[in-house]
């Protein structure tokens, strides 16, 4: 166990350092000071509690959503609908929410979480279903009812739930909003960081049990490992299969909830801002381990807020190149890593 | 006009044949790397990545001409990467397509706002010259003299010839069937994978440039899952060059049937109609008959 | 005569194991010639040697009484050696053309020179009688013919000596009869045949000269003229010296509870018939030992016992609750090799929600003492430990989990001598314990060493069972006459 964990640590501290040193030489290739950017970044990231709280909030979803991936993955299913789920999922949340104001806060803030995992859960079951019974990929249903799923969504929210003139839903009351936690920690101030942060971790831990203390858990690592040899050990494949699709899919609804009940109180088109892809670098990055998730999800979302905070100097969107670097760095490290050390 | 009227056009087999294009150049693209052994779920960053790169590159130069050889030069590069990852490293192949998926999407919003101060959308851009002569065939004149319209359809006979007739069609099968074998007779498997990757590039870029050549611009998701659906297209087309042909055709009728009833006012909402190809992929997918049958070592890190 | 392919003092290792023991010998131009010897007698190694995909550690090998090295197959198939080996190495969805010509194609520009390729392929189907269709698709062949497209392949890259790696090991009698005529035309076009071979009545066929060897020596030579069959049977199985430190006792097991009960098991698939009406009824307190040759059907009734795969008729009637299988095939099927010991036994098991370490280690300890497996600290990874010790923890885990039925499936295939004792006496244990066990093998000593029933399986289903007292014997008539009954002669 001290062997791997020794290796993973290099493969991500090299992909880090290669990330970093190729960050610097495009920011020199655009013409800017790559410490002045690094500065402004870090200096209102980590050291101003807004940009810390921010930091936070943008993780949190992508914590949980990348917890729930991480699963698939160590079965070695490629979900790609997470950005589906958490859309469908969040909506349904969303129109529960509104659509039963009288009932108190303790049963409908349960009542609309529980609604929108169940319906991002049944959804979640197409793609197991076409692999088990035709033997198709998981990677291109995903992806494709990710855009079925979008489309619909935003159909039912523009024709029949949107408020007028905008592109997004009623606000849920503030009985259902999450508490920010500037409410306990001053120095967060106005920032958008809320209890699921917590519950974030919560998950991660509990995913972390789950994958590696639980025999159930061994079940799915065992599948993505070796399949044959799982189904002759007697580990019902095809289960786990539609297990992890149906836990990554009520994991994705709950990531929604951040930006509705956390955040601005309403489902807005186009709020997920692919929180579904960036989910599955951070997974891969933290080698599918949910305790690494919650480091790789924070790296993420420094990088997400720190785009903001350096706009006046470079687009936020070189942002999406250092993440997009930080993936291909990983991957490739990693084998090349592996290679050298385990002979 | 009504409804049957504008089916049964030139207008509309025109669209038809616009749809197509993109489909079957990615179809292919997805073809060849697959035949070799290589999945590569990336065809649609590749589009994007040419798509940018040739309005990028136009407008800078002022020619369409350097746009598409510089693009087609980058694209190339970006494929060699590609197979760095993938029969260098070994790098597992669907890993490998959603990162560089992620790059490349990273890449273009960056430098879409760098070179061009827009998180959305380009300035225009010229359009890739047609050839002019084929301009005055009747009928499809305007269709043909299209370069890459015409190429998407020399296409077919050309993927058959190369992949079923020629020697380096048949190394290139086996680096996707039988790998093993094929080494046990003195075939370089990996170089033939390496070409795989290579001419799924190429072909790609093509299909992006053309999109952003015909629409004159770029925009942030113009790709709107193409690279998908063609790889949809390669399964249902069995990974055979004419199925698929006929795979992508139904695709881009099925899209011209909607845009044609949307223009008409049929009264269905736009966005239940654009998750037509789509769903479609998943219907069929779902009403498959027989299990799908990929090359044997399709996937497979050799 | 003139020597075409000669080798002296061959020595070759495998860690421990000489599979060479400075083996030497001559085979003449223009003869069949017959290399025979019992499974791990070291006839492959030689030939793989002589092939050039194996270097020996010492000895030289002559071709036409010229000193070689080669240092791939490459230069052994240029000079025109070519080998057959059991596990063919053809593409299944490519044709018959494509296989045949595949790294060697004749061509015009970049274009396949179709036309000139039927020509010379249609020369060399007829001349030889091969019965070959060009453009069939492997898939859809037979094992006799696919064997042929093997031979085509040969013949098309010019091969002059031609080694052929137990060819006749899955053909039925039929074919075995064709495959001889095609040998003996190609011996009639002036080629030298090697042929590896484990069967007395391929020698009887066609051999011109006949080696024997046994446990990696050379212990035996003669040719046609002074053949002695019984001499040679005995030359190859040598004394079978069964250790047996204490009397087996044999529940009288018709009395005993019935396990299991097959009924015209068939399995049909793409047309091939892998199971076809098997019948067998498998008691507690019993084992009953499956010989037959691999690729008779024992993958597919194994996967179907275990309910992986579904029958195309028949009955299993099985009265217990869980079965345990040591799979043939350790690293694909048996365990996940990432994984430590105490997992592998733990995943195995139905109770059990949590899998700590310190459960997992509790059982590790346990195993690795009861089966004597020498490891530096004992919960370690599957993947760190020996072939021999990874069997080992594959047995100890199925008998830990103390199922009523188990299966064992080549269970000391590629495992050291006495990891094998181990394994046995494991085996022999559970049966006393009034377990019901099923032993598939296809060493047939290990068979008669455990075995209180005895079926030989033959193209999926169970031509014959011998009883107890006919096993007891374990004399050489017997032995040849279940060899003879695994490739299908019932006298």
């Amino acid at each position: 166990m001290n062997r791997r964990f020794l290796i993973n640590s290099i493969s991500v501290f090299t992909s880090v350092v290669i990330t970093l040193l190729i960050t610097i030489i495009l920011l020199i290739f655009i013409g800017k000071n790559p410490l002045e950017v690094l500065a402004l970044m870090i200096g209102d990231t980590l050291f101003s509690g807004y940009g810390f709280g921010q930091m936070l909030f943008k993780a949190t979803s992508l914590m949980i959503v990348a917890t729930g991936l991480a699963i698939c993955f160590q079965a070695a299913i490629f979900n790609i609908g997470a950005e589906g789920n958490l859309y469908f999922g969040t909506f349904i949340s969303n129109v529960i929410a509104v659509s039963f104001r009288n009932l108190s806060p303790l049963i409908l803030i349960p009542y609309s979480i529980i609604a929108g995992m169940v319906a991002s859960m049944l959804v979640a079951l197409i793609p197991p279903f076409i692999k088990v019974k035709k033997g198709v990929s998981e990677v291109i249903t995903t992806i494709m009812l990710n855009f079925v799923l979008i489309y619909i969504v935003n159909y039912f929210v523009l024709n029949f739930f949107a408020v007028k003139a905008t592109v997004r839903m009623e606000k849920v009351d503030d009985s259902l909003m999450f508490m920010k936690l500037f409410n306990l920690w001053d120095f967060l101030k106005g920032s958008s960081v809320n209890i699921l942060f917590f519950l974030g971790i919560f998950i991660a831990l509990l995913a972390y049990f789950f994958l590696f203390k639980t025999k159930l858990g061994y079940e799915i690592r065992a599948v993505g490992l070796n399949e044959t040899a799982s189904k002759y050990m007697g580990i019902n494949v095809n289960l786990i299969i539609y297990l992890v699709f149906l836990i990554s899919g009520a994991l994705s609804s709950i990531a929604g909830l951040n930006f509705v009940m956390g955040y601005k109180g309403y489902f807005e088109i186009g709020f997920s801002s692919n929180i579904g892809f960036t989910a599955i670098a951070v997974s891969l990055l933290a080698k599918n381990n949910p305790l690494g998730i919650i480091f790789s999800s924070l790296l993420f979302g420094f990088l997400d807020y720190g785009g903001l905070a350096i706009n006046s100097l470079v687009p936020k969107e070189v942002m999406f190149v250092v993440q997009g670097i930080v993936i291909l760095s990983i991957i490739a490290v990693d084998k090349i890593v592996n290679r050298i050390f385990v002979t | 006009m009504n409804i049957l009227e504008s089916i049964i056009s030139l207008a509309f087999l025109s669209q038809v044949i616009r749809l197509y294009t993109p489909y079957y150049l990615g179809a292919s693209a997805s073809n060849f790397t697959e035949r070799s052994g290589v999945i590569n779920i990336a065809i649609e960053g590749f589009m994007t990545f040419s798509a940018f790169s040739y309005v990028l590159f136009s407008i800078k130069s002022g020619s369409p001409v350097i746009g598409v050889f510089v693009t087609i030069l980058l694209s190339l590069f970006l494929a060699l990467l590609y197979a760095l990852f993938t029969v260098a490293l070994k790098v597992n192949h669907i890993v490998t397509g959603i990162g560089f998926n992620l790059f490349i999407a990273g890449l273009t919003k960056f430098f879409l706002v760098y070179f061009f101060q827009s998180s959305s959308n380009s300035p225009q851009a010229p359009s890739i010259p047609s050839i002019s002569f084929l301009k005055f065939v009747p009928i499809i004149g305007p269709l043909i003299s299209d370069p890459v319209i015409l190429f998407s359809f020399i296409l077919l006979p050309l993927s058959q010839f190369i992949l079923y007739k020629t020697r380096f069609g048949l190394r290139l099968r086996t680096a996707g069937e039988n790998p093993e074998a094929g080494d046990s007779l003195g075939i370089k498997i990996r170089a033939y994978k390496l070409y795989g990757v290579l001419i799924s590039g190429v072909l790609s870029s093509l299909a992006g440039m053309w999109l952003a050549s015909s629409q004159n611009s770029f925009s942030d998701g113009m790709v709107a899952g193409r690279g998908f659906i063609a790889i949809a297209a390669m399964i249902i087309g069995r990974w055979k060059p004419l199925n698929i042909f006929y795979a992508c055709l139904m695709f881009a009728t099925l899209e011209s049937l909607e845009i044609t009833l949307q223009i008409a006012g049929s009264g269905i909402p736009s966005q239940l109609v654009q998750i037509l190809p789509y769903f479609i992929t998943i219907l069929v997918l779902l009403g498959f008959v027989g299990k799908t049958k990929p090359p044997a070592a399709d996937g497979v890190p050799y | 005569m003139s020597t075409v392919i000669e080798c002296q003092n061959i020595v070759k290792r495998f860690g421990n194991l000489i599979a060479n023991d400075n083996i030497s010998l001559k085979v003449n131009n223009n003869t069949v010639h017959c290399i025979l010897g019992e499974n791990g007698a070291g006839k492959t190694t030689l030939m793989k040697i002589f092939f050039g995909i194996l270097q020996p550690d010492s000895g030289e090998i002559f071709i036409k009484n010229k000193k070689v090295r080669f240092r791939s197959a490459r230069d052994a198939i240029d000079l025109g050696i070519g080998m057959l080996f059991q596990h063919f190495q053809l593409i299944d969805n490519f044709t018959v053309i494509e296989n045949v010509i595949l790294g060697r194609e004749i061509t015009k520009g970049i274009v396949i020179d179709i036309e000139k390729t039927r020509k010379l392929l249609k020369f060399y189907i007829d001349k030889y009688n091969l019965g070959l269709e060009l453009d069939k698709v492997i898939n859809e062949l037979s094992i006799a013919e696919q064997q042929k497209v093997e031979i085509l392949k040969l013949l098309y890259r010019d091969s002059e000596i031609m080694i052929f790696d137990e060819p006749t090991a899955v053909l039925s009698p039929y074919e075995v009869s064709h495959f001889f005529e095609v040998i003996n035309s190609l011996k009639s076009a002036g080629k030298t045949i090697i042929l590896i071979t484990h069967k007395l009545s391929d020698v009887e066929r066609v051999a011109d000269y006949v080696t024997v060897l046994r446990r990696g020596k050379k212990v035996y030579e003669t040719d046609r003229d002074k053949l002695n069959i019984d001499e040679v049977a005995k030359q190859i199985v040598g004394n079978i010296a069964i250790n047996q430190t204490e009397q087996i006792e044999r529940l009288n097991y018709n009395e005993g509870e019935i396990a299991i009960e097959i009924n015209k098991l068939t399995l049909v698939d793409k047309g091939i018939k892998f199971l076809s009406n098997l019948d067998l009824k498998l008691y507690f307190g019993e084992i009953y030992g499956i010989c037959g040759v691999e690729g008779n059907g024992q993958k597919e009734f194994v996967d179907i016992i275990m309910g992986l795969r579904k029958p195309t008729s028949g009955t299993i009637n099985i009265k217990a609750d869980g079965i345990s299988l040591v799979p043939d095939d350790r690293l694909k099927k048996g365990m996940i090799k990432e994984f430590s010991i105490g997992e592998n036994v733990l995943l195995r098991m139905k109770s059990g929600v949590l899998l700590t370490r310190t459960k997992s280690q509790r059982v590790a300890d346990k195993i690795v003492i009861d089966y004597d497996i020498k490891v530096g600290g004992s919960d370690v990874a599957m993947a760190s430990l020996s072939g021999g010790n990874q069997q080992k923890v594959i047995v100890a885990r199925e008998i830990f989990i103390d199922n009523k039925i188990l299966i064992f499936h080549h269970p000391t295939r590629g495992v050291d001598i006495i990891a094998t004792e181990y394994i046995h006496s494991k085996i022999i244990e559970q049966k006393k314990l009034g377990k019901a066990i099923i032993l598939i093998s296809s060493e047939l000593e290990e068979l008669l060493k455990l075995s209180d029933r005895l079926g030989v399986i033959y193209k999926g289903s169970i031509i014959k069972e011998f009883e107890e007292k006919t096993i007891k014997t374990k004399n050489n008539f017997l032995i040849e006459k279940i060899g003879k009954l695994m490739i299908g002669i019932d006298e």
